[in-house]
């Protein structure tokens, strides 16, 4: 199920809540573990058994290296096993077919591909069980008695299939005691609602555009440009409107996760972009491989290996396909350049340029990362440089921003600080400035709330763009 | 333990949209559940999806959970209602394509055009009846629809390369040679010219070759095509003013309309030719109901109104007009015939009119039994032909 449904947003959720406010206590988690395995086998009646599978395993591991608390060597088995399992059930479910694949082209032995369907949200899950392991072992965190209350953070729902990454340690506290209250309904409930308004009226918008800029026979370069500008929108309204959504519902349920996205499409440079986006994933990947390896404080060599594993790593969880990779090593590329050549001196140029440096390469970046067939890849790249005798400018630009402009005016603006800012003001002048701008925004939110059930309602076009990772 | 943003003091105009947004989610929720289950959408003409069933093997498919979501998007309260504001907001925010429709500068709606996977197959069935009949003469007229003909009158700056006609010289240059082959494009595109630069007033045609709301082409856009295949099998067309035009509809919400559900966008009017002369007798093998006249009234206050020529869809249609000797036609066709038709009678004795989609077995069979059918005409639209189920059945 996904959030931006009518059947999430009219049956599944009023009810869970329902239930969940009503039932007292200890009981909710309880609501909140069948609602979420509910939520889980929706779409994925069989694999809900691997989920299940998985977290069993983890939940384990934490008890025996408890167990072992005197030996290194049985709690690192234990840890080791564990990993092992964890990995092997990822590999397989979301890699066999790209390694075979990789096997029949480099050696003579074809094997047939095992054509296994990718089991939604494993990618998430499994990092977040893996933490769980390895913050055991470190003595991070304790391990958790209650195999039900595990269970309950692994599967619940809210971050089960599109994140955040959230940790054990995080919400360890809360899946015992956690305070619900009245503001954090509402508060929960007003973020929620606008993660679901940038997902349908902006993500959804912009991606239809995408959609017909993609397949475009005859466009000029700026077009070409525009098309992914477009992807790039698409890409982050759908993406930090799902982590609102989940962190809104989070809050309702009295639950703390960590932010996702900090307008990282106001980014300065390469390093600022990947401190704001998907943080719960960049910091996996610090905290799980980068510093276990020896981060920086390893020789020259070393540290460039753990560069290039971290950034291989990180384009590969993206999903099987070889522009993952490279739009991975891309981004590592690029960071290790401004570290070590020109960030010095990027720092210096004006404002407005080093904004627009950042966006062009994360933009360029996500030409890789959209396209997994590579001549579909070098179809589209040759018209961004004009190669097949495109012209640089055609009026066919002002057909597809014309259509669009309202919505590709507020995507680009809203993908900035504005609103906190705006918001910060408003306040700054006093009570009757705040009364009359929450008034505004009541009736805003309301008809554009009512506009995106239309858009449900009218489009089937809701398409989800995680269900690879 | 709660951090920052819940401490925050929340205060009413907090509160208000989001228990205001929670009271109308729970409206709908009543309303969708008090409410009685529609079967059928007018608008859509389509079934609407029913709760689906429940049990193992469905839940285990997944096909309970993607039924009961097609269920509810379905039976969603005031479902046109949500469709209609949707397509005004796009609208009056300057979207000039809405679904794959244009918003034509003059406030017509038309259809795109997409990039057809099936054409090999329609040349590749045209030219086994070609080959299959043994003695007739056949014709092909592939039928442009709006997107070409009109494409004067698509929006500013619309990116859209004339594909149809690009396919129509496909299709012509690859099926047999058996086939003499219609140009009705010119034609079409030559009277869309003359009409939208000096519009006759009091026509009852409107000027229009294809209807502002639907997909199909007008009568008038009809007469045009019927003017085309006189040229090529050599016949003197019968001028239009000598037929009896009468309005018969001024309230037409066609197809096009139908995606869009926005009446800002008006209606069409039909308009239906008669000639003094005609002595029908038109006769549908599967009802054995026989009548008088090409037209059926009844459809006219039903919303497929398109449908009060040649009564909607049979598999095959005989009609006979005592009015003219001898001669004999075999209509091998889509909807788009059923408005060229009765132009035809004042020319052959009989006509065949065939729906492949319906009739089993392959004309060829039927013509080649039939030795005073001297003329078999195949005649399609690019628009829904690539889509059409009927072409299997073309042999």
């Amino acid at each position: 199920m996904v959030f931006s449904s009518l059947t999430f947003l009219f049956f599944f959720l009023p009810a869970f809540l329902i239930l969940y406010y009503v039932i007292p206590g200890r009981a909710k988690n309880f609501v909140l573990l069948i609602f979420s395995l509910l939520f889980y086998a929706w779409g994925e009646p069989i694999y809900i058994l691997l989920m299940l599978f998985s977290s069993f395993v983890d939940y384990t591991d934490g008890r025996l290296q408890e167990r072992f608390a005197s030996s290194l060597v049985k709690k690192r088995v234990c840890l080791v096993i564990a990993l092992l399992i964890n990995f092997s059930l990822l590999g397989y479910f979301k890699y066999a077919d790209f390694s075979v694949g990789i096997w029949n082209a480099l050696t003579p032995f074809d094997v047939k591909l095992p054509g296994v369907a990718l089991p939604v949200g494993i990618s998430f899950y499994t990092f977040q069980t893996v933490s769980y392991s390895i913050d055991v072992y470190k003595g991070r965190i304790k391990a958790e008695k209650n195999y039900l209350d595990y269970l309950t953070y692994v599967s619940m729902f809210p971050q089960l299939i599109a994140g955040p990454i959230v940790r054990f340690s995080t919400v360890q506290q809360e899946i015992h005691s956690r305070e619900i209250s009245e503001s954090g309904f509402v508060s929960g409930m007003k973020r929620f609602i606008l993660g679901l308004l940038r997902k349908v009226l902006i993500a959804n918008q912009i991606g239809a555009l995408w959609d017909t800029i993609r397949v475009a026979d005859g466009i000029s370069i700026v077009t070409a440009w525009l098309g992914l500008l477009c992807f790039t929108l698409q890409l982050y309204y759908d993406f930090s409107a799902y982590s609102d959504m989940a962190i809104g519902l989070g809050q309702m349920l009295g639950f703390h996760f960590p932010e996702n996205f900090i307008y990282p499409l106001s980014s300065v440079s390469v390093t600022d972009f990947w401190r704001r986006w998907h943080v719960s994933l960049s910091t996996w990947f610090r905290d799980y491989v980068y510093i276990p390896l020896g981060g920086n404080r390893v020789g020259m060599v070393k540290h460039f290996r753990n560069i290039f594993v971290v950034w291989f790593l990180t384009g590969l969880w993206h999903g099987a396909s070889w522009n993952f990779v490279l739009w991975g090593l891309y981004h590592g590329t690029l960071l290790t350049l401004e570290k070590f050549i020109w960030g010095k001196w990027l720092k210096k140029l004006p404002m407005a340029l080093q904004h627009l440096y950042a966006i062009i390469i994360v933009i360029f970046g996500f030409g890789i990362f959209t396209f997994d067939n590579l001549s579909e890849m070098g179809t589209y790249f040759v018209k961004l440089i004009g190669i097949p005798g495109n012209p640089l400018f055609g009026t066919e630009f002002w057909w597809y921003t014309g259509n669009y402009l309202p919505v590709l005016l507020a995507a680009i603006v809203l993908s900035f600080p504005v609103y906190p800012a705006f918001v910060k003001k408003v306040e700054g002048a006093g009570t009757t400035a705040v009364n009359v701008v929450k008034t505004v925004g009541t009736v805003l939110m309301a008809g554009l709330f009512i506009l995106a059930i239309s858009s449900l309602v009218k489009d089937t076009y809701n398409p989800f763009l995680y269900f690879r990772f | 333990m709660s951090n920052n943003s819940d401490k925050k003091k929340i205060g009413i105009l907090d509160r208000i949209p989001v228990y205001l947004i929670c009271v109308v989610t729970l409206c709908f929720i009543i309303v969708f559940f008090v409410s009685e289950k529609k079967t059928f959408s007018q608008n859509e003409n389509r079934k609407l999806a029913q709760m689906p069933e429940f049990n193992f093997e469905k839940i285990k498919s997944g096909d309970f959970t993607s039924g009961f979501e097609t269920f509810v998007a379905d039976q969603f309260p005031a479902r046109d209602a949500f469709m209609r504001l949707m397509a005004e907001v796009e609208r009056i925010t300057g979207r000039k394509e809405i679904n794959d429709i244009y918003l034509a500068k003059d406030g017509s709606l038309i259809e795109r055009y997409k990039y057809p996977k099936n054409t090999a197959k329609q040349i590749d069935q045209f030219s086994k009846l070609a080959v299959n009949v043994e003695n007739a003469r056949c014709m092909l007229m592939m039928v442009p629809t709006a997107v070409s003909v009109y494409s004067d009158l698509l929006p500013e700056n619309a990116n859209d390369p004339d594909l149809q006609q690009q396919i129509i010289s496909d299709i012509y240059s690859a099926s047999s040679d058996k086939l003499q082959k219609i140009d009705v494009s010119t034609r079409l595109k030559d009277e869309a010219k003359k009409t939208v630069s000096e519009p006759l007033t009091e026509d009852i045609t409107g000027n229009r070759l294809f209807y502002r709301t639907d997909h199909h082409w007008t009568t008038y856009g009809a007469y045009i095509g019927y003017e085309a295949f006189c040229e090529a099998a050599g016949l003197t067309p019968i001028p239009l003013s000598e037929y009896t035009g009468e309005i018969v509809s001024e309230n037409f919400k066609g197809t096009i309309y139908s995606k869009l559900n926005d009446p800002y966008f008006g209606a069409d009017r039909i308009v239906s030719y008669s000639y003094p002369d005609w002595k029908l007798s038109v006769e549908y093998s599967d009802t054995e109901e026989v009548t008088d006249t090409p037209y059926n009234k009844e459809y006219l206050s039903e919303k497929d109104q398109y449908s009060y020529f040649l009564n909607n869809i049979h598999p095959l249609i005989t009609i006979t007009n005592d009015a003219v000797q001898d001669g004999a036609i075999a209509l091998v066709k889509d909807s788009y015939a059923n408005s060229i038709v009765p132009f035809l009678l004042a020319h052959y004795h009989t006509v065949y009119v065939f729906d492949t989609r319906y009739y089993k077995g392959g004309p060829s069979k039927f013509i080649n039994e039939h030795p005073e059918i001297s003329d078999v005409l195949i005649l399609y639209n690019m628009n829904t032909i690539d889509n059409d189920t009927g072409i299997g059945g073309i042999f």
